[in-house]
């Protein structure tokens, strides 16, 4: 069987783009435009981004063009990867294999506010917080929120599967998409949603494809077009901050408070005490917080202040009853505005000897269930601690523990641990070192009976290895699957070893 | 009306505040300077660091902004820094 394996891009193809598009300005083979498609915000080696350049760029503005490209690589055996805001963490919108980059960013309109029937429907190059700006007037929310909130943008948000820090109270972006717009990988425009109508959440008919067409990174199809859940806009939000000196006090707090029943309770956050560590020593907040703080329990809540005032005061009593110290009004407000947006803060990290350097984000997660949160804790650390000594270029930044179920806040877990790394100094034999660390982190997830990615996707070298494994007797439907829709292998080839489906 | 003063833009000297980290302004915090001999930080009038925490405070609030009408907080001090909120 004839698959793309590699790009085939020539003059010729890009004068059918140009053809398609009808706008020079929209098709780009230049290199500029190339390069700035090459990667996404984890850090990687810079002598190495040559190798994932697209060799075209399309900015398409309708389904029509979307399909139009992607019959024409379809026929041509070309790789086409879809891209929005690239602020994905794990190389999903990455090219692995050259080819078109469908950037959906001038689809960015709002086609629809139904206030009625409380949907939106937008383009895939929206982005939340600018949708939200539109909304505000209407008294309506769209509540996905990721850490990436100002830049995301809708369409990634899908092919992602992406995670909201208000998942608990709204649901996470599968929860929000209503029904969707999708460019098949052999160009075919297909109405996915639970059932018939564009703005029913909840059918019995037939198959439901729509969880098919979420968090497939780019694998299955383009999405042109969401209808997306509108929520009443909160009247109010409450944050509280609580310090432990012990870290399991901190564990039992987040089970008490998941388990509360409140249901205005958007996120519970759990800090560890290497994430205190580095707090304490580069984060304006926290410095000045005395050493027995050890942990740290973050909850927001969201809704009518009917409801929220008097949860608030659960939430104190919940949070304090089990050695738990409040860390005061300044700090609940300030540091979980900042969780809407860490995408801002520049980073610093330190080397074995405690010197400043310039380093990046890397943030490994998983999903894991709250039993298992204080074992994968310490099985983390003594991974990245072994690494920090053999190379000399990671910093060990500490592990968030996020609620994770929608609407069922007690039992899962977003579990991320931050890594920084020097990625100045990331030469091959670095990398390797930390792919093979990645792999490490992975493999304890599993181990516990967690996912190795609660959200970014399993699209990065060291994660994507794992994906037949932590598929295991449902591994064979997916390749079915990604076979019978994709019969040429031309949508993200090479991402989560779907190449398997072809041999 | 303000009045710049070039001399006035030169930062107090530092105050130790743990063994990583000292402090020129009020809650401004800054990497011991020890612990930056491989990359060394730059000079900062002080202008210029009251601009950033300012910005900070200003995108802080405005991000709150987007996601309720208002914001409510326990109105309770701090329990690990009781003393800190008293001299506030």
């Amino acid at each position: 069987m004839s698959v793309a394996f590699k790009s085939a891009v020539d003059d010729a193809v890009v004068d059918e783009l140009r053809a398609i598009i009808g706008d020079d300005d929209r098709v780009l083979p230049n290199v500029s435009s190339r390069a700035s498609r090459t990667r996404v915000p984890a850090p990687f080696p810079v002598h190495r981004w040559s190798e994932f350049m697209p060799d075209v760029a399309v900015l398409p503005v309708s389904a029509e063009e979307v399909s139009e490209v992607v019959k024409l690589a379809n026929r041509l055996r070309i790789p086409v990867v879809p891209r929005a805001g690239g602020t994905g963490l794990s190389d999903g919108a990455v090219p692995l294999r050259g080819g078109i980059c469908v950037d959906v960013k001038l689809m960015n309109k709002i086609h629809e506010i139904d206030l009625d029937d409380r949907t939106v429907t937008v383009g895939p190059g929206i982005n939340m917080l600018k949708l939200n700006e539109e909304l505000r007037p209407h008294g309506v929310f769209y509540p996905d929120d990721p850490a990436s909130y100002p830049c995301s943008l809708v369409g990634g948000r899908i092919g992602t599967g992406g995670w909201s820090l208000l998942g608990s109270r709204f649901g996470h972006t599968r929860d929000l998409v209503i029904s969707m717009q999708v460019v098949l990988p052999t160009g075919e425009i297909a109405e996915i949603g639970d059932g018939g109508g564009r703005k029913l959440r909840k059918s019995s008919t037939g198959l439901t494809l729509k969880q098919l067409f979420t968090g497939h990174q780019g694998t299955l199809g383009i999405t042109t077009e969401a209808t997306l859940e509108l929520v009443p806009r909160p009247e109010l939000e409450f944050a509280a901050f609580f310090a432990f000196d012990d870290y399991m006090k901190a564990h039992r707090t987040t089970g008490a408070l998941t388990r509360s029943g409140l249901a205005t309770l958007a996120g519970v956050v759990l800090f560890d005490e290497w994430k205190l560590r580095y707090l304490r020593r580069d984060d304006e907040a926290y410095i000045p917080q005395p050493p027995w703080v050890q942990a740290v329990v973050a909850v927001a809540m969201y809704g009518t202040r009917a409801e929220v005032e008097p949860a608030s005061k659960v939430v104190m009593e919940l949070g304090r009853a089990d050695g738990g110290k409040y860390l005061g009004d300044e700090i609940s407000e300030g540091d979980w505005a900042s969780r809407h947006d860490r995408y801002a803060t520049p980073l610093h990290g330190r080397t074995k000897d405690g010197q400043v350097v310039p380093m990046s984000w890397h943030c490994e997660d998983a999903a894991l269930n709250y039993s298992v949160l204080p074992k994968v804790r310490e099985e983390w650390h003594a991974i990245v601690e072994r690494y920090i000594e053999r190379y000399g270029i990671f910093d060990d930044w500490g592990m968030f523990c996020y609620t994770n179920g929608a609407y069922k806040p007690w039992a899962d877990y977003l579990v991320e641990i931050d890594v920084g790394i020097w990625e100045q100094k990331l030469d091959d034999e670095n990398w390797a070192g930390w792919v093979a660390c990645k792999r490490e982190i992975a493999e304890v997830a599993l181990k516990h009976g967690g996912s190795i990615t609660a959200c970014h996707g399993a699209t990065r070298e060291g994660d994507a290895e794992l994906v037949p494994t932590e598929m295991g007797s449902a591994w064979p439907v997916v390749k079915r699957i990604k076979r019978a829709l994709d019969p040429n292998n031309i949508m993200n080839p090479g991402k989560q070893m779907l190449d398997e489906a072809y041999k | 009306m303000s009045i710049f003063r070039l001399g006035d833009q030169k930062p107090p000297e530092p105050r130790r505040v743990t063994d990583d980290v000292v402090e020129r302004f009020a809650h401004v915090y800054e990497v011991e300077p020890e612990k930056m001999q491989t990359f060394p930080q730059q000079d900062l009038p002080a202008w210029d660091t009251h601009r950033i925490v300012a910005a900070r405070w200003d995108h802080l609030s405005w991000m709150h902004d987007h996601f309720a009408d208002d914001v409510l907080v326990a109105g309770l001090p701090s329990e690990t820094m009781p003393e800190e909120e008293e001299a506030g």
